[in-house]
């Protein structure tokens, strides 16, 4: 059973004290995931401001529409796809009006990046994962690559390697065929390894 | 490899990756990887790549979040209510508008049947059962001298009364310059073609002299059929309908045996003073056209009337006459014939 599954087993209950107007379990939703929400948006859109205020509009909007949840998907997943669909937006906005993330832009190709990229494509074995977060280099690296991906592309990954949900689940959110998933997923992974190949 | 094969080996070794893959997709990822160096080397590089990104370090939300949240929330309720007071007036307007177009609906649907029903349906006629007292009682008070005398069916005991359909009653007063002759004639066509318990005793008088009938309609045709023969002699034929009605009654002038017969043969009162009326509106057309030319147009348009042979004797045995008994269902036919002389 994955992590997410087991937090929405009283799910239901809150909801159902929500939607009754019950202020302490509106919190407790809202506490209860916020912090995982704001991180998804935030790796999608790459800008805090832009992920704080749109984690507002998310609760705000599942908050308001508690009434109509009918409950046929988990309120996870709900809950997330209220957000993703609020970021894919936020972010196609963007892009109509020319802006573009600062934190993706601040960086240069340097020597120094491909040398960690290098060494890191390079190892036979899997580094382990508290190595990797440690690496700040590595991190801005990860965080330029994945910003170079499309945001459909990007939204997937970030679901599923940062999120941690599962096929069904990112199915779910992104309100896609399971084999669209599989696909999608697959091209995502397979444009970040090149693009974080072009780079040394 | 082609670029599709490697599509497919991409997504094969993601879902491995992931731990979607079941028991033996998975047995068929680990035979590769063993067998194949190359795809041994893009699943550590798809690895890698998801290793990267999942090692990114978990930021948490800015402390003022969950008070941002909840302002907003408190600033945008006044707005959520006055929305969904709105939504509810909306929902109950748009209730009303159906129920009151649901009710427009069904009162259309319901004066169209209406119409079409009024077009479609076929008229009815309802012929109202009309009781006649076949004892016959003096019929209401006669213009001019004539007086008909009632007969009562049967003399010993009293008619039944019955319920008619549409009983035909009129009275025929002929006027002729041989009034003796045209009596016989007629007192004998009775005779021979009415049953005796269906007729009058003739009365004579000085002017005149009066037959009452109370038959059924196909002894009148038979007797009426007879008269032809007479009709030359008649200066002046008229056919009162509905004598019992004296508000309904119809005059028709210059009447011939044919028509008395159509008339007769009329199965309610409306079509017998329908009938009547025309044959008084043709007659009259027809008396004042110079050359009656309108007589012969109207004769040929007129119903044919059924021709019942004429009844000869071929014995010496006295023809065998119905009793009042056995044709009082058929007596549907009150008729008075009076015979004066012209002056």
């Amino acid at each position: 059973m994955t992590k997410a599954a087991n937090i929405s087993i009283d799910d239901a209950a809150l909801v159902q004290q929500c939607r009754q107007g019950d202020s302490v379990a509106t919190e407790t939703l809202i506490r209860r995931y916020q912090n995982r929400i704001y991180n998804a948006i935030f790796r999608i859109c790459a800008n805090p401001d832009d992920a704080a205020e749109l984690t507002q509009d998310t609760f705000v909007k599942v908050i308001e529409n508690i009434v109509n949840f009918e409950g046929r998907s988990s309120f996870y997943t709900w809950a997330f796809r209220i957000a993703v669909n609020l970021t894919l937006n936020h972010c196609q906005r963007n892009v109509k009006l020319g802006i573009k993330s600062l934190d993706a832009e601040d960086s240069k190709d340097d020597n120094e990046d491909k040398g960690v990229l290098k060494k890191f494509l390079a190892n036979d074995n899997l580094p382990d994962p508290a190595v990797v977060a440690q690496n700040k280099e590595l991190c801005r690296l990860a965080v330029k690559a994945l910003m170079k991906l499309d945001d459909t592309q990007r939204a997937v990954i970030v679901l599923r390697d940062i999120e941690g949900m599962n096929y069904a689940q990112i199915a779910e959110v992104l309100d896609i065929e399971l084999g669209t998933v599989r696909s999608r997923l697959s091209r995502a992974r397979t444009n970040l390894r090149e693009i974080v190949e072009r780079w040394f | 490899m082609s670029q599709n094969e490697i599509t497919n080996i991409d997504e094969l070794l993601n879902s491995f990756i992931d731990g979607e893959l079941d028991a033996r997709h998975q047995t068929e990822v680990q035979r590769l990887i063993k067998h194949d160096p190359q795809i041994a080397e893009r699943l550590l590089q798809l690895q890698k790549c998801k290793r990267l990104v999942s090692s990114l370090p978990y930021t948490e939300a800015p402390q003022e979040l969950l008070g941002n949240i909840k302002a907003s929330l408190n600033e945008r309720k006044p707005l959520v209510q006055q929305q969904q007071r709105l939504e509810r007036e909306g929902a109950r307007h748009l209730l009303v508008r159906q129920l009151i177009s649901a009710a427009a609906m069904i009162a259309l649907v319901g004066v169209l049947a209406a119409v079409i029903y009024s077009i479609v349906a076929p008229q009815v006629t309802i012929v109202k059962p009309v009781a006649v007292d076949l004892r016959l009682q003096p019929i209401a008070p006669q213009p001019k001298e004539s007086t008909p005398v009632a007969v009562v069916a049967t003399a010993e005991k009293p008619v039944e009364p019955i319920l008619a359909e549409a009983k035909f009653t009129g009275r025929l007063e002929l006027k002729t310059t041989s009034p003796a002759e045209v009596a016989a004639f007629i007192n004998k066509a009775i005779e021979y073609n009415i049953p005796s318990g269906e007729r009058s005793v003739a009365v004579p008088g000085k002017l005149q002299e009066s037959h009452t009938l109370v038959c059924s309609r196909q002894n009148l045709r038979v007797l009426l059929d007879e008269l032809n023969t007479v009709w030359d002699k008649i200066d002046s034929a008229v056919l009162l309908v509905n004598t019992d009605r004296p508000q309904g009654q119809i005059v028709v002038d210059a009447v011939t045996p044919e028509q008395i017969s159509e008339i007769a043969k009329q199965n309610d009162f409306q079509s017998q003073i329908k009938t009547a009326k025309f044959f008084a509106a043709m007659n009259n057309i027809t008396e004042r056209s110079p050359g009656k030319e309108v007589q012969v147009a109207f004769d040929n348009s007129a119903p044919a009337l059924i021709t019942i042979p004429k009844p000869v004797l071929t014995s010496s045995e006295k023809p065998v006459t119905k009793t009042a008994g056995a044709t009082q269902a058929e007596q549907q036919v009150l008729l008075t014939i009076v015979v004066t002389g012209s002056d």
